[in-house]
């Protein structure tokens, strides 16, 4: 059995897909990238083949992505992210439909890309100054509400009052304003729908700046949260598509390309 | 903010104006063409209509009388103790003007409390008042001075052959009496009716007492249609105001409180635009004013209006007064909103 | 964990943009200053379940919509209806009507013309009445009514002096009185009038009393709680609302006995003049009031110029009490759409002096030709008079924040030297 490697190792996790000659999702694993991140990613891929039950010789072409692609020399190829989130997003939402939007939020940056009809990026923004409107956002926001960052799903769709609008653009400001609101008894609940509005409402910016056309596509770690999910959706007024790993999209893309590149490779 | 403080001057200034003033116009009518019968006499100087042909009932003479009498002398006699008398007679009448000023038009005098009677039953018919456009109302204030002049020039023309010209003809004795409506109306408040009449004596008397006869007429509908319409062509008004600047009764406006609401203007029966739109002098009594000082009751500004008698502001606009006087100073449930 | 969700139509978005500009206002209203007024809480309830909620508050009433001040309102409440100024300050709605608009225009026309593009009320007018006002308002009346709304126009003088533009007037309201009349198949008779009169002039009694606290050193109500409150007569239920400020009057009377300031000892007092502040759109007053100052007074046709000016009557008859309304309206207007300006000065002028302030700050819409051309006279003649006087424009638009804020404060401290220095 061949498998083909995509390995995206992001500033905050490093995450790890592999498909097969059908390019099928044989298994992932997402791990912390810490500060060693090369030597974690190593680990971890060796893990996630011995939890497969993989032989190293199996794997035949690895191709890397993300902040730390470059020095993870072991890697046959490595890729811009975004080519590697475009075909990753096509490849899950097959039974979806045609994906021509994709919008991205990570631990530290977020990006919108826009797809031809052949899939090919014809456009892309990225926001990655600033750590507001990104994953990092809301683990500070999860931190000082003194609860789980799994929580914030939960809590946004038990929010009865008005979204209470963050008006900071920076995370820095915008903590000591949540902590303001909690100081004035204002509710969790809607502090978290609030916060989510706020992210919404900036990424919904940066996707209109790229375009947006059926089908949206949102991966990132941030798409578990399907309250995130619903304030991003109702900005948008549109659904968008969430895959059942969102996390691994990228890394399901390089996968992919990997297992492209080696069989017209092999083909030539 | 003192709430429920009770002074006199707050209680002045929130009173209830109009009818103060009806009930005081009431008094000094009932002095002035009844006070003869309880031997009240004002002299024959005074600054308002009081008429000599009422008889014993009159409470004074108006100084349009003394002054058409006084003027009918030949000059030599004139320059002798005629003048003197005139002089006198003249001092009488700016000493009691002095005291009320125009007011003695607003709240004194027999013809204007008559009209704003007919004001008032004008009112309860639903009837609307009519109004001068700012035009005409420009065109016929001069009719008050050209009315002066023939009352001054007319017994001196009696008298005197003037530049030349024959004397007139002495039944024009007293040209203003017997066009004034008051001759006929005043009497008729004590039973006697037989001022309306046509003299068919003489062409002058022909003329004049035709002339008298359509002018009450006038004076009638007139003030029926329009508030105070007979006060526009007053020859008492014009003399009044050449003396008015040193009376002590005054209308003083503060111009930088004054909003330019018009609600003075609206209250105003001799639709004064001055009194409005006027935002830099001090002095409004203007020269048709009657002091009526419903404008001052009118006036929604703080200390913008007020009445100064000798240097001592005696009723103000006020907030407060102008609330209770429109009578929106509660909540009345009466409908449903 | 999947949680199902169904996602907004764009009228839920809009009403959850605008509910969500809302709060945050209320909130600063709220928590942001001290010794809160207990009174107010009606108010902050009032604009929470309007603006936040969407609860329409006029069900079966006939509504009628008015594009400015210079609609009667004493007419419609004789007519048995309800009048609404649609005048509006959420940026949501200025981003509708930005699309509708040319680019540089007066930012709350856009808002109102975003709001009926957008068709969504909860308490819809009827009828629109718009008085020929600036360019831009008299212009959006057939834009909105190209939405399917009914509009119809109210000729209104750009002269007040003259004997024919008064007239002109007079006779534009009551030709307004005959067709909202048509419309809602009642007569003005001379009992309504007059109530309705009398309850108008009743409510701004009220007003004045409020207004009359605010001269005192301790100053015991903030300038941005007065504009909720003179906002909230835009569409609350008069009777509630004279029932809520007869509290507030009572709470202040009761907050000035004991000294009560708002302020600080040292904030200057401001008279706040230009464009209409309306909610939520209270940016400025906001930022003037955080920074330590006080706005004591203002000349501003969504608060004071509705309360200032009472309807006087000579003659409590059909024909007199239409001819007040009328002149009300007309006269004393300083909305600068006149050709003349004098009143204004001297009225910005009279209420420096009266409410002993401090300077006075002018507020310009970007794209508000006439308040913009304005500045010049209004600017020339606080300088003769020695009344410090700050200019700003600003838009609806959440971003100038920074500079507006550092431009106010900056103001704002050049007045408490000048105060130290008197001293």
């Amino acid at each position: 059995m061949r498998y083909f490697v995509g390995i995206d190792i992001g500033s905050t996790a490093i995450k790890i897909s592999i498909a097969d000659e059908d390019k099928n999702l044989v298994g992932h694993k997402i791990s912390a990238s810490g500060s060693m991140f090369y030597k974690y990613a190593q680990e971890a891929l060796a893990e996630l083949l011995r939890e497969l039950g993989i032989d190293e010789k199996e794997v035949v072409y690895t191709v890397a992505t993300g902040y730390g692609r470059k020095l993870f020399k072991e890697a046959d190829e490595n890729v811009s992210e975004i080519t590697a989130n475009a075909i990753g997003a096509q490849q899950a939402a097959k039974s979806y439909g045609n994906i021509k939007t994709i919008i991205n939020i990570g631990g530290q940056d977020s990006k919108a890309i826009s797809l031809d009809a052949e899939g090919n990026v014809v456009n892309f923004a990225m926001n990655d100054r600033c750590a507001a409107g990104t994953g990092k956002f809301l683990d500070v926001v999860a931190m000082n509400l003194e609860i789980g960052v799994d929580e914030l799903s939960a809590y946004h769709f038990k929010s009865v009052g008005t979204p209470l609008s963050i008006s900071s653009t920076c995370a820095v400001f915008a903590e000591s304003e949540i902590i303001g609101l909690l100081g004035n008894n204002h509710s969790v609940e809607d502090i978290v729908s609030g916060v989510h509005y706020s992210i919404a409402k900036r990424i919904v910016k940066l996707v209109k700046r790229v375009g947006v056309k059926e089908n949206v596509y949102f991966d990132g770690g941030p798409a578990l949260n399907d309250g995130l999910v619903s304030a991003i959706e109702n900005e948008l007024g549109h659904k968008i598509f969430v895959p059942e790993y969102p996390q691994i999209t990228t890394s399901y893309g390089a996968a992919v390309l990997a297992c492209d590149a080696f069989l017209s490779e092999s083909e030539s | 903010m003192t709430k429920n403080k009770f002074t006199l001057r707050r209680a002045i200034n929130n009173m209830n104006l109009v009818r103060f003033r009806f009930w005081f116009q009431i008094v000094a009518f009932v002095l002035i063409v009844y006070g003869g019968y309880v031997g009240l006499d004002l002299g024959d100087k005074l600054p308002t209509f009081a008429c000599v042909y009422n008889g014993e009932g009159t409470g004074g003479k108006c100084y349009a009388g003394m002054l058409q009498h006084d003027l009918k002398h030949p000059i030599d006699m004139f320059m002798g103790y005629a003048g003197y008398a005139f002089l006198i007679s003249l001092g009488m009448f700016m000493v009691w003007f002095w005291i009320l000023n125009k007011g003695w038009c607003g709240f004194v005098c027999p013809l204007g409390t008559m009209q704003d009677w007919l004001t008032i039953l004008r009112e309860k018919t639903k009837i609307r008042y009519s109004e001068y456009s700012w035009a005409n109302r420009g065109k016929i204030k001069s009719i008050k001075y050209i009315l002066l002049i023939l009352l001054l020039l007319l017994p001196v023309m009696i008298a005197n052959s003037v530049f030349g010209l024959p004397k007139l003809p002495n039944g024009l004795s007293m040209p203003f009496c017997d066009i004034c409506p008051g001759r006929m109306m005043i009497p008729a408040f004590t039973g006697h009716f037989n001022q309306f009449y046509i003299d068919f004596s003489s062409k002058t008397d022909l003329v004049m007492t035709t002339l008298g006869m359509i002018i009450v007429g006038l004076f009638l509908v007139g003030s029926f249609v329009k508030k105070r319409f007979f006060c526009y062509f007053c020859p008492m008004a014009a003399l009044q105001h050449i003396f008015s600047k040193p009376a002590l009764l005054k209308l003083y406006k503060d111009g930088a409180k004054c909003t330019k609401c018009g609600d003075c203007y609206r209250a105003c029966d001799m639709d004064i635009l001055e009194i409005a739109d006027d935002v830099t002098s001090k002095n409004l009594v203007t020269e048709d004013c009657t002091l009526c000082l419903k404008c001052v009751a009118a006036c929604p500004e703080e200390g913008c209006l007020e009445a100064n008698f000798a240097g001592l502001s005696i009723f103000e606009s006020t907030k407060e007064g102008f609330i209770l006087r429109m009578a929106m100073d509660q909540h009345k449930e009466n409908h449903a909103h | 964990m999947h949680t199902e969700h169904s996602i907004e139509t764009s009228a839920e978005r809009q009403n959850r943009h605008k509910a969500m500009e809302a709060i945050s206002v209320l909130n600063a209203l709220k928590e942001d200053f001290k010794s809160p007024i207990h009174s107010m809480g009606y108010f902050y309830d009032l604009f929470e379940k309007v603006y936040c909620r969407h609860e329409p508050l006029h069900e079966g009433k006939a509504k009628i919509g008015t594009m400015c001040i210079q609609i009667p309102s004493e007419i419609i409440y004789a007519l048995d209806a309800v009048p609404i100024r649609l005048c509006n300050g959420f940026y949501t709605d200025d981003e509708i009507g930005s699309d509708l608009l040319p680019q540089k225009s007066c930012p709350l026309v856009k808002a109102t013309v975003g709001w009926f593009a957008s068709d969504n009320f909860s308490d819809k007018p009827d009828i629109t009445f718009s008085p020929t006002t600036c360019d831009q308002k008299t212009k959006a009346g057939t834009i909105i009514e190209s939405f399917g709304h009914t509009v119809i126009d109210v000729g209104f003088p750009r002269t007040k002096e003259s004997e024919e533009s008064r007239h002109y007037w007079r006779e534009s309201v009551k030709s307004f009185a005959v067709k909202l009349s048509k419309f809602q198949g009642k007569k003005l008779t001379r009992s309504n009038l007059e109530s309705a009169i009398k309850k108008v002039g009743y409510a701004q009694s009220l007003y004045h009393k409020l207004t009359e606290f605010r001269k005192n050193k301790a100053v015991p109500i903030l300038g941005v709680d007065m504009f909720l409150v003179t906002n909230a007569f835009f569409f609350d239920k008069i009777d509630a609302w004279i029932g809520a400020v007869e509290k507030l009057v009572a709470e202040l009377e009761q907050r000035v006995s004991e000294g009560v300031n708002v302020a600080g000892k040292a904030s200057p007092r401001i008279v706040y003049t230009g464009s209409p502040p309306i909610f939520p759109n209270y940016k400025i007053p906001l930022i003037i009031e955080q920074s330590d100052a006080i706005i004591v007074a203002d000349e501003t046709c969504s608060s004071n110029r509705m309360f200032n000016d009472m309807v006087a009557v000579d003659e409590w008859n059909l024909y007199d009490m239409i001819d007040s309304v009328s002149d009300k309206y007309l006269k004393a207007c300083t909305c600068p759409i006149f050709t003349q300006n004098d009143d204004r000065i001297r009225r910005i002028i009279q209420l420096v002096r009266s409410y002993s302030a401090d300077g006075v700050i002018y507020q310009a819409f970007a794209g508000c030709q006439v308040y913009e051309m304005e500045q010049r006279s209004v600017l020339a003649a606080m300088e003769r008079e020695g009344i410090p006087t700050l200019y700003i424009e600003s838009d609806y638009s959440p971003s100038q924040h920074g500079q507006l804020t550092t431009r106010v404060e900056a103001f704002i401290e050049s007045l408490k030297n000048r105060k130290r220095m008197k001293r």
